[in-house]
């Protein structure tokens, strides 16, 4: 389990893009405006953009690059501008802490961030 | 000079007086207009548009032309294009239609509609509608890449009367001095104009004109009414104190009365529609105008109020865009708005085509020193003075 932040931290139609985490590419966590928390990779995998720059609305997240759209709760791709989906991971709270369990399935990346995940 | 001077006021710039004759002269009925090059001479436009047109507030669109979050327009000032965007706060932008990635024109179409963000089509650098970059390929691996600082370059906005004016200049002049102060030098006061409520009136109808003419001799021509007997019948028709030559914009708060028979500001002298509810008593049944330089003319008549805006396109082009607006209510019942528009549409037609009349003569030898004002125009001498101190080297 991993802790992201506190959850005063971050208001309802907010975003934390969370980085240098172990073995994992970057991650976007939501506060939706109605209230939910949802974590997804946070690299659009069409190409190279953060999803945490995106827009939100309902249970999906817009990348702002190409408008590719993916379902927060199981990370789904729309099959349209994306074909890959993001991972969605578990979010938890503990005493107004947010924590992430990483999902463990292998992330899908887009070649330029595939690259610089690697150097 | 040299050739680094990025907008050069030539320096064989013509006086607007010719050198006067030995001695004293007698005050003289003709005063000078401008030589003929100030309406054909490419380094003199070029002047005017850094000079004039990008350190002035300039009346770019209706607010209403920006209806909704994500509508933009792009507009030309001086030699820039510029990109106006409603916000999702409603607060309407203005940017320089510029991507800071390689440059590449933003937004190609004179408007439209986007949801979010404006996107460069080249390497989709993406702007939120703050003008904030907020996505690029790879940016995510490019952290210090500071998104405020190279984002869309703003561009000053102010909302008045309904219209959406910008200032292209890093300083802009006082709006209220230089905009404002234009209505109260013709009306004499800020109120008068408040009358009529203008931003709270619609657009019932937009009419373009492309003119194959200077920018200056379309404001001379509004400016005066020396021709509105000889090529302005209808007009004529309705302000009959027209007829004497002397323009309403020759005097201070003066409107020019509707003649006796005439029973509204239309084509035939018919009805219009029910007076705008500010409007005074003493302003009921008169025709005031107004020129806000360097590119506005506003009409204000008992129940509607017309709106000029011009764009110089080159020395010899103008593009003319003019609104007519009417009460809410008058557009939204569908009335026949033809009667009203016609008749100021007529007199821009008039008017256009005798500027596009002057224009091709402008070059003749024997304008070179120019033509002459007679005494209903000499009020034009002090725009000329105008444009030449804002033209002047020396001019802050």
């Amino acid at each position: 389990m991993i802790y992201a932040c506190q959850l005063t931290d971050l208001p309802r139609g907010g975003s934390l893009r969370l980085t240098d985490l172990p073995g994992s590419p970057p991650v976007a966590l939501f506060h939706t405006e109605d209230g939910e928390l949802y974590a997804v990779d946070d690299t659009c995998t069409h190409q190279d953009a953060s999803l945490a720059d995106g827009f939100v609305e309902d249970c999906a997240v817009e990348c702002p690059l190409h408008a590719a759209i993916f379902d927060l709760r199981t990370g789904e791709a729309d099959g349209m501008v994306a074909r890959f989906p993001v991972r969605a991971h578990r979010v938890m709270i503990e005493d107004g802490a947010v924590h992430l369990q990483l999902s463990e399935a292998v992330p899908y990346l887009p070649p330029g961030a595939r690259r610089s995940v690697a150097s | 000079m040299t050739t680094l001077d990025p907008a050069p006021v030539p320096d064989t710039v013509p006086d607007a007086a010719p050198t006067a004759g030995p001695g004293p002269a007698a005050p003289s009925s003709l005063v000078p207009t401008l030589g003929g090059r100030w309406y054909t001479d490419p380094g003199i436009f070029a002047a005017e548009q850094d000079r004039i047109l990008e350190r002035s507030w300039t009346c770019v669109a209706h607010a209403g032309d920006l209806a909704a979050p994500g509508a933009y327009r792009t507009v030309t000032v001086g030699r820039e294009s510029i990109v106006l965007v409603r916000g999702r706060d409603q607060g309407i932008r203005a940017f320089f239609n510029v991507c800071r990635h390689r440059g590449a024109r933003l937004c190609v179409e004179p408007e439209g509609q986007v949801r979010r963000s404006l996107q460069c089509p080249y390497h989709a650098w993406t702007y939120d509608l703050t003008g904030t970059l907020i996505a690029a390929p790879n940016l995510t691996s490019m952290p210090d890449v500071d998104r405020v600082s190279n984002g869309l370059a703003p561009v000053a906005v102010r909302e008045w009367i309904g219209y959406v004016w910008v200032c292209v200049a890093p300083d802009p002049p006082s709006f209220e001095s230089d905009v404002i102060g234009s209505v109260i030098t013709r009306l004499g006061d800020v109120e008068s104009i408040e009358h009529y409520g203008i931003e709270g009136l619609a657009l019932g109808r937009r009419i373009s004109y492309d003119v194959a003419a200077n920018w200056k001799l379309i404001v001379e021509n509004f400016m005066e009414c020396y021709h509105c007997a000889t090529i302005h019948p209808e007009l004529t028709e309705v302000l009959p104190e027209f007829a004497d030559g002397y323009a309403a914009q020759y005097f201070v708060g003066h409107g020019a009365e509707f003649g006796e028979e005439v029973q509204g500001f239309t084509v035939d002298g018919s009805a219009g529609h029910g007076r705008i509810p500010g409007v005074a008593e003493a302003q009921d049944r008169r025709y005031y105008a107004i020129t806000i330089r360097p590119q506005v003319f506003v009409n204000l008549v008992p129940d509607h109020v017309i709106v000029h805006r011009m764009t110089p396109l080159a020395p010899d082009r103008t593009l003319v865009e003019v609104d007519w607006l009417f009460l809410p209510d008058v557009v939204a019942s569908g009335v026949d708005l033809d009667p009203s528009v016609e008749l100021f549409h007529r007199v821009n037609v008039q008017d256009f085509d005798a500027c596009e009349r002057t224009q091709p003569a402008m070059p003749s030898r024997v304008y070179a020193d120019g033509g002459s004002l007679v005494p209903s125009e000499h009020h034009i001498a002090e725009f000329h003075r105008w444009v030449q101190d804002r033209l002047a080297p020396d001019h802050p």
